[in-house]
């Protein structure tokens, strides 16, 4: 992951145990970029009383305790954080491996009932659209609702917009667009994304003690396979091809 | 340690295996969940010797029933109830001791309060996710508790030899919450949304609000005068506190539950207060609300001495029980 260039931090009070973390900058990349190196830094040098992080794309909600801290102290925490904090992955041992994970989708009409109006979006083909996609890196900015994992680096034209109209219930393992980022429908469920494929793996697992084998800053890859080939893998829950250290 | 097990002979219309939930999760995407009256879920497991954090049965509407095929030591909370065992009345609020093969009903007063909770001294035989017994319907973990189903649980109590008619064996100082027939008032802290909307603070001041039926864990939907924002600026999702008052696009007050996610871009006017979070979970279809304006610091002394209240039952439950010889209580105080 690269190393976002930030100076200032925001933070702001919400409610009488929690603020808001976001990095005033102009430039969006910046902010989006800034914010996830920002938990990362801030959740590997965790002050006391600190309940837990919640990520949103331009922000970071941290929760706690206040009988066991006070604004002050996490407020204060989090701007030495921002200023002087390494970044968890200059140290060695730090952090854990980074996981690459190259994920069979089957891009076919059924599966991928948007890709059609993206590919118009884009002027592009459909399958220019798909060979886009497989050509991106993607890497896990954060975990969404349900753990769903939220991905950045989708390389085509331009953003893609969301769906006017919600769908209400897409399946599980249904790959789903929108700007420049992917996310991958866990369960069933709705969704404003715009739906382009679906992987026979098993995304999220609660049987599992950990339902995901992966986490913020793993990379991805989509793989185009047809549904005969999708049918053949006997795909099951979702594991990284490899760990690089 | 024993198993004892409970035989589940009625449930009401949402009986599930709660606490007061997953921890260190919401990084990750899955909301904290637990509880939605966590005061008197911590207060129902402090009543019978467990850790407030233990597992234990939430039941919203209907009626729970269950006979125990041991004696085991029990507690029921949160809204008002009518309990009986065998038929007899029990009190809420207190430990009370069932012997074997009597049956427990409890009924609450959906006019009351929503949900009432049950804690049993041991610890039940449930499925958790990521560490919590705490059901999430959207990841299909349901937690549900079944009419005919058993809920097994290991315990050490072994029953205390006592007669009808002698007075209770405890008197504990138990924070018992105020369930008032009028509006309820919330407190509420302020958030950025009450800049961004010119009048807002005074329309929420002085209205009152209704829970409608469209609420749910995620959130109670509440019928009022609201106000929107003049500019359409696009707000980017983010993470909310439990307890945020949200104004969507329609003319509806929105205050989020323990299994809200990020929100989608829609104006925050303020955050209840923690100490009047375990009331709201407790608010159901027609009842009325109001909202009060209070700084974040009175907001945090009511919290501290709700906790404090909470710490002195923890420590007089634990002494108690110590003294009858169950080391359980004991060992987790500390």
């Amino acid at each position: 992951m690269t190393t976002a260039q930030y100076g200032a931090i925001t933070v702001e009070p919400f409610g009488d145990s929690a603020v808001m973390v976001t990095i005033p900058h102009a430039d969006q990349a910046i902010r989006r970029a800034g914010i996830v190196a920002f938990r990362d830094r801030f959740l590997a040098h965790r002050p006391h009383g600190v309940l837990d992080v919640v990520s949103g794309l331009e922000s970071l909600l941290i929760e706690f305790d206040p009988m066991q801290t006070a604004l002050e102290h996490v407020e204060y925490a989090a701007r030495l954080v921002a200023r002087w904090a390494p970044s968890p992955t200059d140290g060695p041992a730090r952090r854990r491996a980074v996981r690459t994970f190259a994920i069979p989708v089957v891009f076919d009409d059924d599966s991928g009932p948007d890709m059609a109006s993206v590919a118009e979006e884009l002027g592009m083909a459909p399958a220019d659209v798909v060979e886009a996609i497989a050509e991106s890196t993607f890497t896990i900015a954060l975990l969404g609702a349900a753990m769903a994992p939220m991905m950045d680096g989708l390389k085509v034209p331009g953003p893609v917009r969301r769906r006017a109209e919600p769908r209400t219930d897409v399946a599980p393992g249904a790959i789903m667009i929108a700007g420049t980022n992917a996310i991958i429908q866990p369960f069933p469920g709705p969704t404003g994304w715009r739906v382009v494929g679906r992987t026979p793996h098993t995304i999220v697992d609660i049987s599992r003690p950990d339902p995901v084998s992966f986490g913020t800053g793993d990379i991805v890859r989509f793989v185009p396979v047809t549904r005969d080939e999708a049918c053949a893998l006997d795909a099951g829950f979702l594991l990284p091809t490899e760990e690089a250290v | 340690m024993k198993t004892v097990a409970l035989d589940i002979t009625s449930t009401g219309w949402v009986t599930t295996f709660q606490d007061l939930g997953r921890r260190d999760t919401e990084r990750r995407g899955v909301p904290t969940g637990g509880a939605a009256d966590q005061h008197s879920a911590a207060v129902a497991n402090l009543l019978v010797g467990n850790p407030r954090g233990a597992a234990l049965i939430e039941n919203l509407g209907g009626e729970l029933a269950f006979v125990p095929d041991a004696d085991v030591l029990l507690a029921v909370t949160g809204a008002p109830a009518r309990v009986t065992v065998a038929g007899s009345p029990a009190d809420g609020w207190s430990p009370l001791v069932v012997p074997a093969g009597h049956e427990v009903r409890v009924r609450g007063d959906m006019d009351q309060g929503t949900r009432t909770y049950l804690a049993v001294n041991g610890t039940p035989r449930t499925k958790t996710l990521l560490g919590s017994a705490a059901p999430d319907a959207r990841m299909g973990f349901g937690q549900a508790v079944t009419r005919g189903s058993r809920v097994l649980l290991e315990t050490e109590f072994r029953g205390f030899r006592r007669r009808l008619f002698e007075p209770p064996l405890f008197r504990l100082p138990v924070p018992v919450p105020r369930f008032d027939a009028g509006p309820w008032d919330i407190d509420v802290v302020a958030g950025h949304g009450v800049q961004a909307i010119a009048g807002i603070r005074e329309v929420i001041e002085e209205a009152t609000y209704v829970v409608t039926p469209r609420s749910n864990h995620v959130g109670l939907r509440l019928d009022g005068p609201v106000l929107h924002p003049d500019t359409d600026t696009e707000i980017v999702s983010h993470g909310v506190p439990i307890g945020a008052l949200q104004i969507p696009h329609a003319d509806e007050l929105i205050v989020l539950g323990r299994y809200r996610s990020l929100t989608a871009g829609y104006p925050i006017v303020g955050v209840a207060s923690r100490a009047s979070l375990p009331l709201l979970g407790q608010a159901g279809p027609g009842r009325r609300l109001r909202f009060r304006w209070i700084d974040r610091e009175a907001s945090l002394r009511r919290f501290a001495r709700r906790e404090a209240e909470v710490r002195a039952l923890g420590y007089a439950a634990a002494e108690a029980f110590g003294a009858l010889g169950f080391m359980e209580p004991l060992r987790h105080m500390n």
